[in-house]
């Protein structure tokens, strides 16, 4: 009998306190829920402010174009292989394998481009590597310095006697021809031509749009030695 | 338990979810009150996950558009020896494109951030960028690498590199950061020894000690690199 009053009254003593660390839990569940969700914008905001995201979507879209109209030229590919029509094949891969040279620079080409001419002393292989990257991000479809064919993986490195390519030191002034879309090679070698003359390093930096540049230059094949095509 | 205390604790109960929802919802409005720049900047972040996406479906169709090509013709040279020896010189010209997938010894370059410095103001020295990649892929090249991969991406003879701080853009893939993985298949001594080389790549030995940037390699005898999966068009080029 003594037990029973004492119960009644501690059972809203402990009832109170659950409610009151429920109430606790659920303040403190909202309230993190809410600070977590605003701290995981601003870490983001942090990476990449609203200008570089909206450069990096016209990249996007220009880089989506382009894959559209690869797909469609592979598309056309093979519903032209999937014809069965004699001599498709044959065709097909002709015309595969003269791209292909050209790519890897493997034929002399011509096209409309830029032929941009710097005389400079001092500037480096790195110089250099950062020119031709800007030209290829530029939409270079090929490139010749000095009579020097350059594609990627054509090593252009540092020597005691200055820049070489592919063994061969290519002394200033820089003639470097281009062939690509003549606007947008034109954009890149006006700014590149104005960031040249602002070094002190650069005597001359000037270029020109041309309807139709040739290359004659080529680089010789070479076969894997490490690499096999799986 | 009396009618008045649940009603006092269901008041209290009441108090205070409302004080946790005005509490938060006071920060939200504090963060967002200079102008609108969070919706803003989520709209485009959506635009970008969106390009992203669209981008990484069609480098897929890419492959298995190359894949039934590939089919096709090796149908088609299996039924004449000029065919075959056409699509022989092909296979070679795509491998050297870097259009097939291809493996043997190479080297595994790691790039990583660093950290910045307390005093480095608003520079962005810590972070690996374009030309961080552009360099290595060029030096592994002039140090007999035969073929490149950059997270996956393969180089190809018309490679190139963007991106700003901290963003590498590779031709028309998306971005990349760090970490970055660089992977090349040719000769492992040479590119070790070069990688090793205290006088090669200053930019980024001068940042692994002022922002801890990290760089490790390790030689493999067998390393694979996926065949490129984006366009090799020129549009503007022709034989001479």
């Amino acid at each position: 009998m003594s037990a029973r009053p004492r119960s009644t009254g501690r059972r809203p003593s402990r009832g109170r306190g659950v409610s009151v660390w429920l109430i606790a839990l659920l303040v403190a569940l909202v309230a993190t829920i809410q600070l977590r969700s605003e701290a995981e914008v601003q870490r983001s905001l942090v990476g990449t402010d609203a200008t570089a995201l909206a450069f990096l979507i016209d990249d996007l879209h220009q880089a989506n174009d382009s894959l559209d109209k690869e797909k469609a030229d592979l598309t056309s590919l093979r519903t032209r292989l999937q014809s069965g029509q004699s001599g498709a094949a044959d065709q097909v891969l002709n015309s595969e394998a003269d791209r292909l040279r050209a790519i890897e620079g493997l034929i002399p080409v011509h096209g409309p481009g830029v032929v941009i001419e710097i005389d400079a002393s001092g500037l480096t292989a790195l110089d250099l590597q950062d020119t031709l990257n800007n030209l290829a991000a530029g939409g270079a479809e090929a490139i010749d310095v000095n009579g020097h064919r350059l594609v990627m993986g054509v090593p252009v490195y540092q020597t005691s006697g200055g820049v070489a390519i592919d063994g061969v030191t290519v002394s200033p002034p820089w003639t470097i021809t281009v062939i690509g879309d003549p606007n947008r090679l034109g954009l890149i070698a006006d700014l590149m031509a104005q960031q040249l003359r602002a070094d002190r390093r650069v005597r001359q930096a000037t270029y020109r749009i041309e309807t139709d540049v040739v290359i004659r230059s080529v680089i010789s094949e070479k076969p894997f030695v490490y690499a096999v095509p799986s | 338990m009396s009618a008045r205390h649940a009603a006092s604790l269901a008041l209290l109960a009441v108090v205070a979810l409302a004080t946790g929802f005005v509490l938060a919802g006071q920060i939200k409005a504090q963060l967002l009150t200079p102008s609108n720049q969070v919706a803003r900047y989520q709209a485009l972040v959506r635009s970008v996950q969106e390009l992203e996406a669209t981008n990484a479906d069609s480098r897929r169709q890419i492959a298995a558009l190359r894949g039934q090509i590939d089919a096709l013709e090796s149908e088609a040279a299996a039924r004449s020896a000029e065919t075959q020896a056409l699509r022989n010189q092909v296979s070679d010209l795509r491998a050297h494109a870097g259009l097939v997938a291809v493996h043997g010894p190479g080297v595994k370059v790691d790039l990583r951030n660093g950290f910045p410095g307390p005093d480095t103001g608003g520079q962005t020295g810590y972070l690996i960028n374009f030309q961080d990649v552009q360099d290595v892929v060029n030096l592994l090249f002039a140090q007999g690498a035969e073929g490149v991969a950059v997270n996956d991406r393969r180089i190809t003879p018309l490679t190139a590199f963007s991106g700003s701080a901290g963003e590498i853009v590779i031709d028309q893939g998306p971005p990349q950061s760090s970490p970055i993985r660089i992977i090349a298949v040719g000769d492992r001594n040479r590119m070790v020894a070069a990688l090793d080389d205290p006088s090669e790549l200053p930019g980024i030995r001068a940042r692994q000690i002022q922002f801890q940037l990290h760089m490790t390699f390790e030689g493999s005898p067998n390393l694979s690199l996926p065949p490129y999966d984006s366009s090799l068009q020129i549009t503007h080029v022709s034989p001479a």
